[in-house]
């Protein structure tokens, strides 16, 4: 029944949710990576927009599960609802998928892709496999665990167990609570979620959003978009060269939420900047679903790390102000500002309580 | 400051292979890439954070801000993994027939010998459980644990990450902080004292009693001066080359957490 649950909550939900972004007109509508990936973007920026004040209001993990369950069924449902409406309006008819139901026959194609299939296969078993022994889990995976058993979230130390009041540095970014969260509903034993489950989940996700890229890098054509997953997983596999790096976080530290802003958000970021960046190009409109997604993702990133504040604000500064100087188009910088503000919001409240 | 940026990025670079290569594709997409958004957000971009993390006032505008350590996270935000695959994939559009494949040969083989394998670092191993715990824990915990209420137990050094991760009620008088050095906690005196190569059983006991802990958790081939058993201790389990005293001093009846 655990698995059932977390196979809703954590695959399902989120394609459901991804949903709502299936308008007409974007091309990745019916795309499951797109939808998936997408969908657990914006159920992360939910959480972090229920749990933060909970967190501050000292109040239970319990009160948590039910807002943020009842609120993500809720998104779900209207998902659905207006899946239902555009099928209804025969809206949902494609007009851009022809590429992506393109079968290749060709042997090294085939190749390229069942190995880019074996590697991650091969990642997943290694994630049940191996465990990565980390200090900073005595906190993260503790505050985790203490707040699925003892319903309190952020009001005692982990490394110990002594009260310190409220930790609210912390319990603005309550990455460890999405994780005991997972574990309440499903009722798997918080180190276990995430020390098994979450690598499990958040390691395909990163390739997802690799394919996404990918699929913008090398439109409807052949071997590249495998051969760019292929060299991705080959650089992922082979990125110890310092334990600094994002790979090395990714395979490592999947279950802290640092590691889910380097390996899934940032890159989220870079794909959504890739689309916005593109009907800059095309001297079109950018829809309203891409700026949302972009603000999602950036919630998102507040909800893993404190610094996921600064690092997704710092890199739309940046490409803003390439894009606005390479296009010379200096409204784009008016939309990224808005789409900052929930961070500097967290920013501000996190230097409140330094 | 600027000293301290170059051994972050040293530390970051490794044997600095990687990259190299990154560079090599940065320069290639410079002079191949034609689409204006991919310059944009592989080319311009990473080279404009290259230079914001460079910079000294930058830096220490973070450093106010943030722990100093984790300032390589700005790092992160350059995309090295995309970019690399990215221009590999496009170099090896420009080739035909089977020298594609020995290029995309080639290119993993060059990874390989670039990078390091990463479940060869040496903090990787074998999960022992479904719970990625070392069992001694998993089990020392489930020995002591008391269904309802919480327990206080000292445990060594090599098990300090790891109790709490696996039960909650198990609360411990010092914990991981006592490993950073750089976080300048207070150095508990029971920790020393447990950590010290040849214990004294009336040392330890009487700090034991200070913290309240139910228990004492010390590894069987730990030396001690003396019997913690003179001091109102028994000797609850031998669990896993692990020795479990418990102060029999102490309230181990149901109370309210």
């Amino acid at each position: 029944m655990s698995v059932v649950i977390l196979a809703a909550w954590l695959l399902v939900l989120p394609v459901v949710v991804g949903g709502l972004m299936a308008v007409d007109g974007n091309r990745f509508r019916k795309n499951l990576p797109f939808l998936w990936t997408m969908g657990q973007v914006l159920l992360w920026a939910l959480f972090q927009l229920i749990c933060v004040p909970f967190v501050l209001m000292e109040r239970t993990l319990s009160d948590v599960v039910t807002v943020y369950g009842t609120a993500s069924l809720g998104l779900a449902l209207l998902s659905l609802l207006l899946g239902f409406v555009r099928y209804r309006r025969k809206h949902t008819v494609s007009v851009s998928v022809v590429e992506e139901k393109r079968k290749e026959t060709r042997l090294w194609h085939c190749f390229l892709w069942a190995l880019f299939a074996g590697l991650l296969i091969f990642q997943l078993v290694q994630a049940v496999r191996m465990t990565y022994y980390d200090g900073d889990d005595a906190f993260y995976v503790a505050t985790s665990t203490l707040a699925e058993e003892s319903d309190q979230m952020y009001v005692k130390m982990p490394y110990t167990g002594g009260y310190t009041g409220l930790d609210a540095r912390h319990g603005i970014a309550p990455f460890p609570i999405w994780i005991a969260f997972l574990a309440r509903i499903s009722g798997i034993r918080t180190v276990t979620m995430a020390h098994v489950v979450a690598p499990l989940a958040l390691i395909p996700m990163t390739y997802g959003i690799y394919y996404l890229i990918g699929k913008k890098l090398f439109p409807g054509k052949g071997e590249r978009l495998p051969l760019f997953l292929v060299l991705t997983e080959i650089l992922t596999l082979f990125g110890d060269y310092s334990i600094y790096s994002v790979e090395n976080f990714m395979i490592a530290r999947s279950r802290q939420g640092k590691a889910a802003i380097g390996s899934i958000l940032l890159p989220v970021i870079f794909f959504l900047l890739i689309m916005i960046l593109e009907r800059l190009q095309e001297r079109s409109k950018v829809e309203i679903y891409w700026w949302l997604l972009l603000e999602a993702s950036i919630m998102a990133a507040c909800l893993c790390s404190t610094l996921g504040t600064l690092l997704s604000c710092l890199l739309l500064f940046v490409v803003g102000g390439c894009a606005a100087v390479c296009y010379r188009k200096w409204r784009i910088l008016l939309p990224l500002a808005l789409c900052c503000l929930p961070a500097v919001c967290y920013a501000i409240l996190y230097l409140l309580q330094d | 400051m600027w000293k301290e940026i170059i051994t972050l990025f040293q530390a970051y670079m490794g044997k600095g292979l990687i990259v190299g290569w990154f560079l090599l594709s940065v320069v290639y997409l410079l002079v191949q890439e034609k689409r204006k958004n991919i310059r944009i957000l592989f080319v311009y971009a990473p080279i404009l954070l290259l230079l914001v993390f460079f910079n000294p006032l930058f830096a220490k505008i973070i450093y106010t801000m943030v722990d100093t350590e984790i300032y390589y996270r700005v790092l992160w935000l350059i995309p090295m993994t995309p970019v690399i695959a990215y221009a590999a994939a496009q170099l090896y559009n420009g080739l035909r027939g089977k020298v594609r494949i020995a290029f995309a040969a080639a290119c993993v083989a060059l990874i390989m010998v670039s990078g390091s394998y990463i479940y060869q670092d040496l903090n990787f191993h074998r999960a022992e459980n479904l719970y990625h715990m070392p069992q001694s824990v998993v089990d020392i915990c489930d020995a002591i644990e008391i269904e309802g209420r919480e327990v206080t137990a000292a445990f060594p050094l090599e098990m300090l990450q790891f109790v709490r991760q696996y039960s909650p009620v198990i609360c411990m008088p010092y914990g991981r902080e006592q490993l950073v050095g750089q976080w300048n906690f207070f150095r508990d005196f029971l920790y020393l004292e447990m950590e010290k190569e040849v214990i004294d059983a009336a040392e330890l006991a009487r700090l034991s009693k200070e913290a309240s802990c139910h228990y004492v958790i010390l590894h069987e081939g730990k030396q001690v001066k003396g019997d913690l058993l003179a001091y109102d201790f028994v000797l609850f389990d031998k669990i896993d080359g692990y020795l479990i005293y418990k102060d029999t001093t102490m309230n181990f009846t149901l109370e309210p957490r």
